[in-house]
């Protein structure tokens, strides 16, 4: 089977420290002038880069991709002015098959530094829209990114790559769906109004809460926060009689003491005839005191229970991931089998172009031998029939060593060494 | 036609079997991907057990519940169906192992209890009965599947109270839902339990055999007069959905499996077989 004519030259979290990610991260614009001198300077078919936080990486679809990446090392260490682009140790340079198989598992979020995190497909996304615009993607760039697609997609729907939050602060919106089937109907008290408490309310928000409350010490710290959040603001002293309002509560203020009490809870459930109640605690020193989990109704979670399901969720990803990767090396034998079907009606066309050639010229050669336009247009059915079962006899060969890498390649060889064709585009 | 239902009866324990083991592997998170054709599967069964009932009857030329084989299967195919409803507007799958595994249970006692002889009995035969006995029975399902969404509601509020987050956790909807579930249930078990009753208690004074003495009558009057109280007394007092899950499992344990018990070993005139 030929060599998929792609290359890749990349950096990742898993090679180098973020002050080496950053200075060779490309920015829009850089990506933009690359692309542009990677098509048009170094003749690449296409290209595409992703750079992102994470990763900066540069895929080049051509045959003499390798070529091309070592005159981009260059271009890259004058263009940014620094020749860490060369470095070995930092830059991973994968060829063919592997190039692709790195493209899936990094768009499955496998390669991820939170493993199975899904912003990365968006990049990636946003990068082959780029590398379209410009005119960088061949067929070999577009398949690629179909199959990338197509492997995410099914590592979503099969495993449980991605599934459970591992940000701590969305980790409570989970939870709270645990309790709550309707979340917009339900209503948030926010106790503090610094940055942690914003965040926290800010992810219920986002996910269909819509009655916000806050409390605060400072009363017009409450007020500014309830305006960002398109909520109400009320002082604290009046928290017992709004905690028996709300459903859910998130609690992150710099107080020494409790502010929520066992005694204040115990009336707030009575008043709420122990309808469920659900307590965020994020402060340090904890703002509740744990006792009220006792209550009926009453559920509490501190930043320690948050992180635990972070943790919980994270190793649950990872062992994920060996039935991931199975899923990715089917998609990469599909992208194979594709390339040597791709490139095997190239080399049928050739081919059919060489014995349509002979035959041409074998009808010249007979012309004077043959009575003036007598039998020229049998002649021409009848030769071009020979052709074409004589063709469609090497596509079954072809297409029966399609599994059989150094099979189909010694076959692909003996043709064009055959019929003397020329395999250059 | 009744060879063919033959077969279906008795394959029909092992399909359900079958089912619940595709849940199993849902639950303990073996296979995600099942979770997009559960339906599907699960209307394939439907299929096959509606079909079971409409030949095995056709045969006996009987109505269905006339012999203890028919009322198992019944009752079994109205959770199936019951559930494979819940199921479609629902994302967690975790309650599919609890329900399908209760009907289970009562398919595989439906198929203990098989018998392949033609009823004679003439109340059997009676179109009025049928809907009695179909309602009284529909009735029940509601309360059984309002026992058992009641026993999710407490296994899932102790993984909260417990911090208990493993995979029942993950597996099971919210409490906010299984209380919706179990309320509906429980209100669908009184109103067709209730159009049951009025229809037996009907059919006894037209065939002039009103034995109000009956102990599955009395048992099954009770029964219903409770669960109406019940009720009422929780939507008056606005009880909790741990309150009500204790009440709504520990009543169907009570009420309806020591009343069963005590109507399988008394002697009753509903006995027709």
């Amino acid at each position: 089977m030929d060599q998929i004519p792609l290359g890749l030259l990349g950096i990742s979290h898993k090679t180098a420290p973020v002050e080496v990610r950053e200075r060779v991260a490309l920015s829009d614009t850089e990506q933009r002038e690359a692309l542009g001198h990677i098509i048009n300077e170094f003749r690449a078919d296409g290209c595409m880069m992703l750079s992102t936080c994470n990763r900066t990486e540069i895929y080049v679809s051509a045959e003499d991709h390798e070529e091309i990446i070592e005159k981009l090392k260059g271009w890259l260490a004058s263009f940014k002015q620094t020749d860490l682009y060369s470095d070995s140790e930092l830059f991973y340079n994968l060829n063919g098959p592997s190039a692709a198989e790195h493209f899936f598992k990094v768009i499955a979020g496998i390669d991820s530094q939170i493993v199975g995190e899904q912003q990365i497909a968006g990049q990636v996304k946003d990068s082959y829209d780029v590398a379209h615009q410009l005119q960088g993607t061949d067929a070999i760039i577009n398949k690629l990114f179909n199959f990338a697609m197509q492997a995410k997609k099914k590592v979503h729907n099969e495993t449980f790559l991605t599934d459970g939050t591992v940000s701590v602060s969305f980790a409570g919106v989970e939870l709270a769906r645990k309790i709550f089937s309707d979340l917009d109907k339900k209503s948030i008290l926010v106790v503090g109004a610094g940055k942690t408490a914003e965040l926290a309310a800010f992810h219920f928000q986002e996910n269909g809460v819509k009655n916000i409350r806050v409390v605060n010490r400072t009363y017009q710290r409450a007020q500014e926060l309830a305006e960002k959040l398109s909520g109400t603001a009320s002082p604290m002293e009046e928290l017992p009689h709004v905690l028996a309002e709300a459903d859910i509560v998130i609690s992150a203020t710099s107080s020494e003491t409790f502010v929520v009490t066992k005694d204040i809870m115990k009336q707030v459930a009575h008043q709420r005839r122990h309808q469920p109640i659900f307590l965020i605690d994020l402060a340090i020193p904890r703002d509740i005191d744990p006792a009220i989990n006792e209550i009926g109704g009453v559920f509490l979670y501190n930043l320690d229970d948050l992180e635990e399901i972070v943790k919980q969720n994270l190793e649950k990803r990872k062992k994920e991931i060996p039935k991931s990767m199975k899923i990715i090396e089917d998609f990469v034998v599909e992208f194979k089998e594709w390339y040597s079907m791709n490139s095997m009606s190239s080399i049928v066309g050739k081919l059919k172009k060489r014995l349509d050639t002979i035959r041409l010229n074998e009808i010249e050669r007979l012309k004077s031998k043959l009575p003036q336009n007598g039998y020229r247009q049998e002649i021409d059915v009848l030769t071009e029939s020979i052709i074409n079962k004589v063709v469609r006899q090497h596509v079954k060969s072809l297409k029966n060593s399609i599994h059989d890498p150094e099979k189909y390649q010694k076959q692909v060889e003996l043709i064009l060494s055959i019929y003397e064709i020329d395999n250059e585009k | 036609m009744k060879m063919f239902s033959q077969i279906i009866s008795y394959l029909l324990p092992v399909l359900y079997l079958g089912v619940i083991y595709l849940y199993y592997l849902l639950f303990t998170e073996k296979n995600k991907s099942l979770a997009q054709r559960t339906t599907l599967i699960l209307g394939i069964l439907a299929f096959i057990h509606l079909v079971e009932i409409v030949t095995r009857n056709l045969a006996l030329n009987t109505m269905p519940f006339s012999t203890a084989h028919d009322a198992f299967s019944f009752i079994a195919f109205s959770v199936l169906f019951v559930y494979m409803i819940s199921e479609l507007g629902m994302q967690h799958r975790g309650a599919g192992l609890f329900i399908l595994s209760f009907a289970f249970v009562l398919e595989l006692v439906s198929a203990v209890h098989m018998s392949w002889q033609t009823e004679t009995n003439e109340l059997l035969s009676n179109k009025t009965f049928a809907i009695h006995a179909s309602m009284a029975v529909t009735g029940y399902t509601g309360l059984l599947l309002a026992a058992i969404y009641s026993l999710m509601y407490i296994i899932q509020n102790n993984n909260l109270k417990k911090r208990n987050i493993g995979t029942v956790f993950q597996q099971l909807p919210s409490l906010t839902y299984l209380e919706k579930m179990s309320k509906r249930s429980v209100v669908t078990g009184i109103i067709l339990l209730g159009i049951g009753i009025m229809l037996g208690h009907y059919q006894m004074m037209i065939i002039g055999e009103y034995q109000v003495k009956d102990l599955k009558v009395i048992i099954t009057d009770v029964v219903w007069i409770l669960y109406i109280i019940m009720y009422l007394l929780a939507m008056k007092n606005k009880w909790s959905g741990e309150k009500m899950a204790y009440w709504s499992l520990y009543g169907f344990l009570i009420f309806i499996v020591g009343g069963g018990l005590l109507i399988y070993m008394s002697d009753s005139f509903h006995k027709f077989y």
